[in-house]
């Protein structure tokens, strides 16, 4: 009885103190309660740990040596799962394994745009001016232009490797971040603890970090999660294509591609990696549409 | 109607600081390929005099500056550069592009048209019969229509309609009619399950305004409520989204060019990629960003039509 | 003031209910009012009380969940709450129509003003004809003092201020001369310089128009300046009715005595102002005697327990309380 307690009432100081805290304690309570957060929340879960513990499940290797293979274009069997592909490798380890890819690429590339993003944007919301009309108009120009067809472009200049599908889809992605902050930081600046703020001598990194953004965690943590699916769309999309991942590494893009021609006489090749794809995205949509509605219906309308 | 000019007279002005920005992005794009700038622009038989052509050709000991502004005079000219894949030296990239444009505008045009006239209607019945077993079911639809990547979609369509039910053609490069069906379908489906949400949520938004009640309480046809005033008000949140849209479907032809080997700017660019044709790669680009700097634009300005609130903007 | 005639609105026992699930919530309590010709009646009460719901149960605009569920609302011998939603529409607009709170968000943003004006004339007049269409806008747009309406007509309800977005909802309300205007507090919303314009333009209008109006409002000093006679709700029911005079000399009701008591008169030297304690009930929680029973201090035991009925404690002067219901005839109210 005694943890329960104590956890509950740390739960209501949390809330009641506004800021970080509070949004986090409104997801724990409400999103539990939405459908959608609980089985975007599953999805995702059962994702991360397949793609933590792939290194010590019991599969086959997914990309063995040349005489290891087992027969190509094996029908699902007992041995395996989800059939073999057309070098004979085993699909199911393979998109296990794939899971490892997709999600480390999605979540570092995330993980960077929203630092370009929030920096950029914060900065020109604040400071206004010329440094703002900068910076807004380069966030507009980034923001119209796909983020498919920018990722395509970097990724193809730069190279195939992972790194560089990672810094690829940050260059591409930040200025939804960047909007996002910047109208935040641009309807904090008028108001006036913001100036007694300053008229007490606080540097102006200090206002933007604990004044302006602790109100900020609710969409960014909604755009965010669409952004991971979003990430992992486009880093699917350009295995598919030939200018994500390095062949050797399992991508789930990268199979559907390789499977295509052998779609009729062997569609579990594509199919299963497809499958998965899609509930992986589907989970990540989920949990940011869900987590929308939890903490501010009013943002229904922010589509992208 | 003053008003709208001078709308569009300062979009116009405020596009050309962001096509330069555009331009300037496109031309640090070479600067970005992993060793020397000049490798990028010779064929794959070259000889160490055909580098050293190419870097007295395009400066590359002179400053950025000079190099951009170099830059941005062939690009006024309409010199995109030369191909430098293995079968089409030399062959201006311009030409090439100009050649595919048209099949993915084409393609564009009929996803655009599917997209909106499958979205739209939707939304408005989603939105007018709220937590129905219909609305229900479109939601579920579009929920996993959106979340399925292009490349994906166009497989399981081509799986379906062309290998088991054989009624379309596999490939666009047959030509006809038929073979535009399967990615244009595609790209408008995908497309559509977010014109769904965004046209529902909008209507829901616009039937709980005061203004709806003040037009029942006038006395008028609930018809003329829904259709003629809610509608023409819940259009325009769906209409600011087209610029958007036009972007998704750039970005999505590229894709569905591939899976169907339909010979437009995306298998282009694909295919050069592939071949390491950076001039081509360039060339594409820079065109696809104009394109959708101007689509923006003309979506922007269409919204200005709809809506005398945004003229003053 | 007693009467006048047959009345052209006449409630009765009218109750209006939202199943929510939480539970229903009880908006009005069974509403007994009667409107006569050429008068204006001002419903008073605070945020809640049932005024607005009110004016929407008349023209059947309750918003879903909400539903009448029991009583009758005759104007000019029909039956309101029977009609199809058809018949209902033609009632609308023509024969009874609205002036909603805040003219901003009133007016649909993409319409110019002669459009919406055009509309309802159309609609309700049959005139179809451009010239004359025309002409009738710009009549009704004069009628309610709005300077250069040429120009108007062609602008759009963001282009025109406060003050005069209202005057245009006037003139649509007024367009089609209707017999009854519900006015849901019409200056709320507006600058204090304004709202006297308003309300002098409303009330000319409708003496000279010989409609009736049912005025919306919280503010004693509005009711005080416009309306023949003055309502007060609370919690759903009406607790009083009397004209206007006969209000501010001897209110009855424990809360109308309270409303008064809690305006300060210019002048007079206070050191707090007088407030009624207490807070509102829980419309969702059924109470079976008196809703003020908690804030009253002049309650009995018989205020828990049974529902006071509506009494003519004076003529013309109906109240709803224990006090009063042991003399008095208990009366057919309004």
């Amino acid at each position: 009885m005694r943890p329960r307690r104590g956890l509950n009432n740390l739960l209501i100081s949390w809330k009641a103190s506004g800021g970080f805290k509070q949004t986090v304690v409104e997801i724990l309570e409400r999103g539990r309660r939405n459908g959608m957060v609980v089985v975007g929340f599953s999805i995702i879960a059962t994702m991360i740990a397949l793609a933590l513990l792939a290194p010590i499940l019991p599969m086959a290797d997914p990309t063995p040596a040349q005489g290891d293979v087992d027969e190509p274009l094996l029908p699902p069997s007992t041995r395996h799962w989800f059939g073999t592909d057309n070098l004979g490798q085993d699909v199911f380890s393979r998109v296990i394994w794939g899971t490892r890819v997709s999600l480390a690429v999605a979540s570092m590339a995330i993980c960077f745009s929203l630092i370009i993003g929030v920096v950029l944007g914060l900065t020109a919301g604040y400071f206004g001016g010329a440094v703002d009309y900068i910076i807004a108009g380069t966030i507009d120009l980034f923001w119209t232009f796909p983020a498919f067809l920018l990722a395509l472009a970097f990724a193809a200049a730069l190279g195939a490797s992972l790194l560089n599908v990672i810094l690829a889809i940050s260059i591409s992605y930040w200025a939804g971040f960047g909007r996002l902050m910047r109208g935040q930081a641009l309807s904090v600046r008028e108001r006036q603890f913001i100036e007694a703020s300053r008229a007490l001598g606080a540097k102006h990194s200090r206002i933007m970090f604990t004044h302006v953004m602790p109100n900020c965690l609710a969409p960014l943590i909604v755009w965010a999660s669409i952004g991971v699916a979003d990430a992992i769309t486009i880093e699917s999309s350009l295995s598919f294509l030939g200018a994500g991942t390095p062949i050797t590494t399992p991508s789930w893009g990268k199979m559907l591609s390789l499977g295509m021609p052998f779609i009729t006489e062997a569609p579990w090749v594509t199919t299963f990696p497809g499958i998965v794809l899609l509930i992986t995205i589907l989970g990540f949509n989920l949990l940011g549409d869900g987590l929308r509605d939890v903490l501010d219906p009013r943002m229904k309308g922010m589509r992208r | 109607m003053a008003d709208l000019i001078s709308y569009v007279i300062r979009k116009l002005l405020l596009a050309i600081p962001v096509i330069f920005l555009a331009t300037f992005i496109v031309f640090l794009m070479l600067y970005l390929t992993p060793g020397d700038p000049a490798l990028a622009l010779v064929p794959p038989r070259h000889t160490p005099q055909d580098v050293e052509d190419v870097r007295e050709e395009y400066g590359f000991n002179d400053p950025i500056y000079v190099q951009y502004a170099s830059f941005l005079w062939r690009l006024l000219h309409g010199d995109l550069g030369s191909s430098v894949s293995a079968a089409t030296t030399g062959l201006p990239v311009s030409t090439m592009i100009m050649q595919r444009l048209p099949k993915t505008l084409e393609l564009m045009a009929i996803g655009l048209t599917i997209s909106y006239s499958m979205g739209i209607p939707l939304g408005i019945y989603s939105a007018l019969r709220q937590n129905s077993l219909g609305d229900r079911s479109i939601m579920v639809f579009t929920l996993i229509t959106y979340a399925m990547p292009s490349f994906w979609l166009g497989i399981l369509l081509m799986l379906l309609f062309a290998v088991y039910l054989q009624w379309l053609p596999i490939s666009g490069t047959i030509g006809g009619l038929s073979s535009i069906i399967l990615p244009a379908m595609t790209l408008g489906l995908g497309n559509a399950a977010l014109t769904t949400r965004m046209m529902r949520s909008s209507m829901l938004e616009v039937a709980r305004q005061d203004y709806v009640t003040q037009l029942r309480s006038r006395g008028l046809p609930e018809r003329e409520v829904i259709y003629k005033h809610a509608l023409k008000n819940a259009m325009l949140p769906v209409i600011t989204v087209i610029g958007l849209d036009i972007g998704w479907f750039v970005g999505g032809a590229v894709v569905v060019e591939t899976v169907f080997s339909w010979p437009g700017i995306g298998m282009l660019i694909v295919d050069s990629i592939t071949k390491d044709d950076f001039p081509m790669v360039q060339g594409c680009i820079m065109v696809l960003a104009v394109f959708v700097i101007l689509g923006n634009l003309a979506a922007d300005i269409l919204y200005a039509f709809v809506d005398p609130r945004v003229r003053l903007g | 003031m007693t009467d006048m005639g047959s009345p052209i609105l006449e409630i009765k026992g009218l109750r209006t209910q939202f199943l929510l699930q939480e539970g229903t919530l009880t908006a009005l309590d069974g509403i007994d009012l009667k409107i006569f010709e050429n008068e204006s009646v001002g419903i008073v009460g605070e945020t809640g009380c049932g005024k607005s719901m009110t004016a929407f149960s008349i023209l059947r605009l309750v918003p879903p969940p909400g539903k009448i569920t029991a009583g009758s609302i005759r104007y000019k011998g029909l039956e309101l709450t029977k009609l199809t939603e058809d018949q209902m529409r033609g009632i609308r607009g023509k024969d009874i129509s609205m002036i909603f709170q805040d003219p901003s968000t009133s007016l649909d943003p993409v319409f110019t003003i002669g459009s919406q004006l055009a509309e309802v004339i159309s609609l309700h007049q049959s005139t179809y004809e451009e010239e004359a269409l025309r002409k009738k806008v710009l009549d009704v747009l004069k009628l309610v003092k709005i300077a250069a309406p040429e120009n108007v007509i062609k602008q759009y309800p963001h282009e025109l201020s406060g003050g005069m977005k209202q005057r245009v909802m006037i003139a649509l309300a007024l367009s089609c001369n209707p017999s009854l205007l519900i006015a849901d507090e019409p200056t709320t919303a507006l600058d204090v310089t304004i709202q006297a314009q308003i309300l002098n333009l409303l009330k000319d209008l409708v003496r000279s128009t010989g409609s009736s109006m049912m005025l919306i409002t919280h503010n004693l000093g509005v009711v005080a300046e416009t309306c023949d006679r003055i309502c007060i709700m609370y919690a759903g029911r009406i607790v009083e009715i009397a004209a206007t005079m006969d209000l501010f000399e001897t209110p009855m009701h424990p809360y109308a005595k309270g409303l008064l008591k809690a305006f300060p008169i210019l002048g007079e030297h206070k050191d707090e102002l007088n407030v009624i304690r207490g807070t509102v009930p829980n419309l969702m929680k059924p109470f079976p005697g008196c809703p003020f029973v908690d804030r009253c201090d002049a309650s009995m035991d018989r205020c828990r327990t049974t529902p006071p009925t509506m009494v003519e404690a004076r003529p013309g002067h109906f109240v709803s309380c224990h006090l009063y219901s042991g003399g008095g005839v208990p009366s057919d109210a309004g």
